[in-house]
């Protein structure tokens, strides 16, 4: 009678129903794909019999040797790892020198123009990360690689390797596109960070340096280890810049050597592979829970009465400001002005008149081997832009929607397990780098199972793969809304008479409207720039533009390439801004996405 | 109009249990209060009646129609209840106008476009919120805005309309005219009415009938006066009145001569039949100061006390007695003749007794001997 009742209280609403439908669709999605591929690092895969010394799909160890101890597990795993994890903590330190005098020059002092930098100085962060690395070979590649000329090699000087590529320029790269984090989420701590703490301190007779180290330094640690942990777990999946400026030199990091062995097909290597960066991400974010949990204990930062006065710089003002100005100058203005120049010039770095063409923009008739035409004029360029929109676009919208019925049954529904299961299964591609949950995908469904077709090549796979990408952003929103919105609107319309779809056409879904419209908002443009979840999965022709425009990197065609890069950054720049204009909100909530 | 019966009815989240063996009986047109502390349960005890909330145990049923019985597997949705509920936190729909919050309700049932607009416009005037009509709800005030939580339910006239702290947000003088507004539907459409409050005052003026509650348990069900002359233990009798009753404990071993004492005397010597007294509880409008033993008028007994204050709260006073160790409270409607520090002697006629036994409950058979004894 019991189990009866309870069934039918829950079941009397399609509420349950659909999060049930959420929770298998979701498993399947997000928990069905990374098994698949963690099966493949200890299943021996097609056409490795032999060396297994098993059937194929029997179980071994042969993959997690060959990774892990094997004479070529050194180039394979152990030199991308050590490569991976330098570059990761080099780039977080400058970033954290960089961006921590940025932020307390943003939020704490009278600056010029500190509105105007509070928006510029984010821009970094706004435009997809291998922008830069391909404005950097624009500037420094040298004669190692072929193609085009870099500028300084045009004028006569031939930088060293060790500039033009590889651990320094991938290094400087990364600090300077998560720099904006550390301002971002510095800067909004330092900003409610109450002065009177600092003057009680004063008060007391600690000077300036003092008061720094002992009372502004520790309360601002959760936000600079969220910080420095949000940007790790980012470095750990980067494969743009280093897969751009790597390459060259052979520096392998752990994304780019996991894109190798998936090109060279091998599988069960490849599943190690992404094993270990998902394990790395999860450890991150594990390590980040409990250090940032052991830091709020103590800190109340912004009570009752909290003020925040800004520090006059004084003599400082200018230099400071020039400091500010000097970031944004080599973070955004030059890389893009690089890139556009190069766009429009026949012959490298030669500043001249005659120099100058929008040939690689409209014009016809090239003197090169293929791509004859402007790249605005190329059939592939525009087709990979439709792709980008409505591929993105799809799956924006269906996360966007998804995320809201998450949202809803999570918050609605009498049966807890089932929403505890919402919450953490939407949650977990969050812990995942985006490289290794595309080979997780590409595992799943390179093949037909049972009633699925093999999906590789198609849209449909890159929509799938997109879309459980961006739950962990989508069911957060929608949740957030459902929380905020409460249960009782729709409550008071249920008691006044109203049934389920009554009460979700006219109370539910036109309350949430505004925040439905940002969260799909926000996914697309972050979608419109992501290239490592597509350049697992995508082929020529479902290229979107950040993977066209990588193909063109790879035939060095380095004008067309630079061009797509340079509306991709412009699509996503102003979007972003526009987005934010339009949904009123604040660019750190925005973050991660 | 249907009555509403809760039999044994249980609501526990996880282990906690917000609502024990609740046996509640709202008769066909009776306007009830639930009356206890913040986080008694009435809200729960509402929602559950709403269908907004399942049982854990009990059955719940309205009218003839058995709602919600965990036991037979029933249960029927709040939306076909046919109840009105006006939610503790209003609950307006903030995408609506006040009007289409209003007219919501009638939506749903069959009814022409012009009865609808006459009624909704009605209610609205009823409730002085017409001039609103255009507005959304982030525009009103809170008073406003209750207002018009109210108007929604009543534009549909529901047979039970339960109210959670509708007034609590109004100033006093609004607060009246919709104490009347809701006695004035009461009686016109003999709607059954289940209104939460904490307040005792409105649940006094309000309420035929008023359920004191306390942690998640019905302490009595009575009439307002019952509640407040007869409570049924120590916690109704506490809780109900201001300023509070005076509660002499005989648990505490009073000075000898002091008030307590006395009390304690006094059932021993003139009531041996009422055994087991644990305290006694004495409301302040009861009792008087006069000027010494031999004043005491014939019957009552009394003890030495010296004022310690005198408060006027507009109309009536409150005076501030200790009786050797013994704080106590006296409500006058005559200005007392009495200032800070002056000695006095205090009378208690023993018909003002209420006497509990150690476990805190009333000791009803103590209530006829002593009104007996005030003769
Ligand atoms: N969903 C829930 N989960 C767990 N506990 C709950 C839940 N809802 C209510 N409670 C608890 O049940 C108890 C009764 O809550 P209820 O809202 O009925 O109180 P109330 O009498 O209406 O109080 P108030 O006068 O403050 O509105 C409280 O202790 C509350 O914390
Ligand atoms: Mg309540």
């Amino acid at each position: 009678m019991r189990m009866r009742y309870r069934f039918r209280v829950a079941m009397r609403e399609p509420t349950t129903l659909i999060g049930v439908v959420m929770a298998i669709l979701f498993a399947y999605l997000i928990i069905v794909p990374i098994i698949s591929i963690l099966l493949d690092s200890v299943q021996t895969q097609f056409g490795d019999e032999r060396r297994t010394g098993t059937e194929t799909g029997g179980w071994t160890s042969y993959y997690l040797i060959r990774t892990f101890a094997s004479p070529i597990a050194g180039i394979m795993f152990w030199k991308p790892l050590w490569n991976t994890l330098s570059v990761a903590f080099s780039a977080i330190v400058i970033s954290v020198l960089v961006g921590g005098v940025l932020a307390w020059l943003v939020s704490r002092t009278d600056m010029f123009a500190r509105r105007w930098f509070a928006t510029a100085l984010i821009v970094p962060y706004m435009l997809p990360a291998w922008t830069f690395a391909l404005a950097w070979t624009t500037l420094f590649k040298n004669r190692t690689v072929g193609g085009q000329q870099g500028w300084l090699e045009a004028i006569g000087i031939t930088p060293p390797d060790w500039l033009a590529y590889g651990r320094v320029p991938i290094t400087i790269i990364l600090a300077l596109h998560y720099t904006p984090f550390i301002i971002l989420l510095f800067g909004s701590a330092l900003r409610r960070f109450d002065s009177q703490l600092e003057d009680s301190a004063r008060i007391l007779g600690a000077r300036r340096g003092r008061i720094a180290w002992l009372i502004i330094l520790p309360l601002m640690k959760p936000a600079l280890i969220s910080a420095v942990v949000l940007i790790f777990a980012k470095c750990l999946g980067e494969f743009g810049v280093a897969y751009v400026l790597g390459l060259p030199v052979n520096f392998d990091v752990l994304a780019t050597s996991l894109y190798r062995n998936i090109g060279s097909r091998q599988t069960g290597v490849a599943g190690v592979l992404a094993g270990a960066i998902m394990i790395l991400g999860i450890l991150t974010l594990l390590v980040d829970a409990w250090l940032v949990r052991e830091a709020r204990r103590y800190v109340t930062v912004g009570s009752k009465g909290s003020m925040n006065r800004l520090s006059r710089l004084g003599r400082w003002r200018l230099p400071a400001t020039g400091l500010a100005g000097l970031f944004f100058v080599f973070a955004v203005a030059l890389p893009v002005l690089t890139l556009f120049l190069s766009t429009i010039m026949r012959v490298p770095a030669r500043f001249a008149m005659d120099n100058f063409t929008l040939d690689f923009w409209i014009g016809r008739n090239l003197d090169t081997v293929a791509l004859r035409q402007g790249i605005l004029l190329t059939p592939d360029f525009w087709r990979a832009a439709w792709n980008t929109v409505w591929i993105v676009g799809t799956a924006s919208i269906a996360s966007g929607i998804l995320g809201l019925l998450v949202g809803y049954a999570v918050v609605r529904t009498p049966f807890r397990p089932l929403a505890a299961f919402l919450r953490q299964v939407t949650f977990f591609p969050y812990l995942v780098p985006g490289i290794a949950f595309a080979a997780a995908y590409l595992s799943l469904f390179a093949v037909a199972r049972g009633p699925v077709p093999a999906l590789y090549g198609t849209t449909a796979i890159l929509i799938l793969a997109l879309m459980a990408d961006q739950m962990p952003y989508a069911s957060r929103a929608g949740l957030s809304a459902m929380m905020q919105l409460g249960k009782e609107p729709e409550e008071a319309a249920q008691v006044a008479g109203a049934g389920w779809s009554r009460r979700m056409r006219q109370i539910v879904v036109p309350i949430q409207k505004g925040s439905l419209v940002t969260g799909i908002l926000l996914p697309f443009i972050s979608g419109i720039k992501g290239l490592s979840l597509f350049v697992i999965l995508a082929v020529p022709s479902t290229d979107v533009l950040t993977t066209y425009s990588l193909r063109l990197v790879d035939y060095n065609y380095t004008q067309a390439a630079n061009a797509v890069v340079l509306m991709v950054a412009g699509l996503a720049l102003f979007g972003t801004l526009a987005a934010q204009k339009l949904t009123k909100t604040n660019l750190a909530e925005g973050l991660g996405g | 109009m249907p009555g509403i019966s809760l039999a044994k009815v249980q609501k526990s989240y996880g282990a906690y249990r917000a609502v024990t063996d609740l046996d509640l009986e709202v008769k066909d047109g009776e306007f009830l209060c639930l009356l206890g502390p913040s986080g008694c349960g009435k809200t729960t005890t509402l929602r559950m009646i709403a269908g907004l909330e399942n049982l854990s145990g009990g059955s719940l049923s309205v009218g003839e129609r058995v709602m919600d019985c965990p036991d037979k597997a029933v249960f029927v949705a709040p939306e076909k209840r046919g109840m009105g509920l006006v939610f503790q936190s209003y609950a307006l729909w903030p995408h609506l106008t006040i009007e289409q919050n209003t007219e919501f309700g009638l939506k749903l049932r069959k009814m022409t476009k012009s009865e609808r607009q006459k009624r909704t416009t009605e209610v609205m005037e009823a409730l002085g919120i017409e001039e609103f009509r255009d507005r959304l709800p982030s525009q009103l005030s809170g008073g406003q805005q209750q207002r018009v939580a109210l108007a929604r339910m009543l534009a549909v006239n529901p047979d039970v309309l339960l109210l959670d702290e509708p007034l609590s947000n109004l100033d006093a003088r609004l607060r009246l005219e919709m104490r009347a507004e809701l006695k004035r539907i009461h009686a016109a459409f003999g709607t059954t009415i289940v209104f939460v409050t904490h307040d005792q005052w409105e649940a006094m003026t309000l309420a035929d009938t008023i359920a004191v509650m306390n942690d998640g348990t019905l302490q009595q069900l009575g009439t307002p006066d019952d509640i407040y002359e007869r409570p049924a233990n120590r916690f109704v009798a506490e809780f109900v009145g201001s300023p509070p009753i005076n509660i002499l404990d005989f648990g505490k071993s009073g000075e000898s001569g002091g008030i307590v004492q006395r009390a304690r005397d006094y059932l021993a010597q003139h009531h041996p039949q009422i055994a087991g007294a644990g305290s006694v509880g004495i409301r302040p409008e009861a009792i008087a100061l006069v000027e010494g033993e031999a004043a005491l008028a014939p019957g009552a007994f009394g003890a030495p006390v010296q004022v310690t204050g005198v408060l006027p709260t507009g109309g009536s006073w409150i005076v501030e007695v200790q009786a050797e160790g013994q704080a106590m409270f006296i409500n006058t409607h005559v200005a007392p003749a009495v200032r800070t520090g002056d000695k006095r002697w205090l009378e208690v006629p023993p018909r003002a007794l209420s006497v509990f036994d150690a476990a805190g409950s009333r000791i009803a058979t103590a209530d006829a001997l002593l009104s007996r004894s005030a003769a």
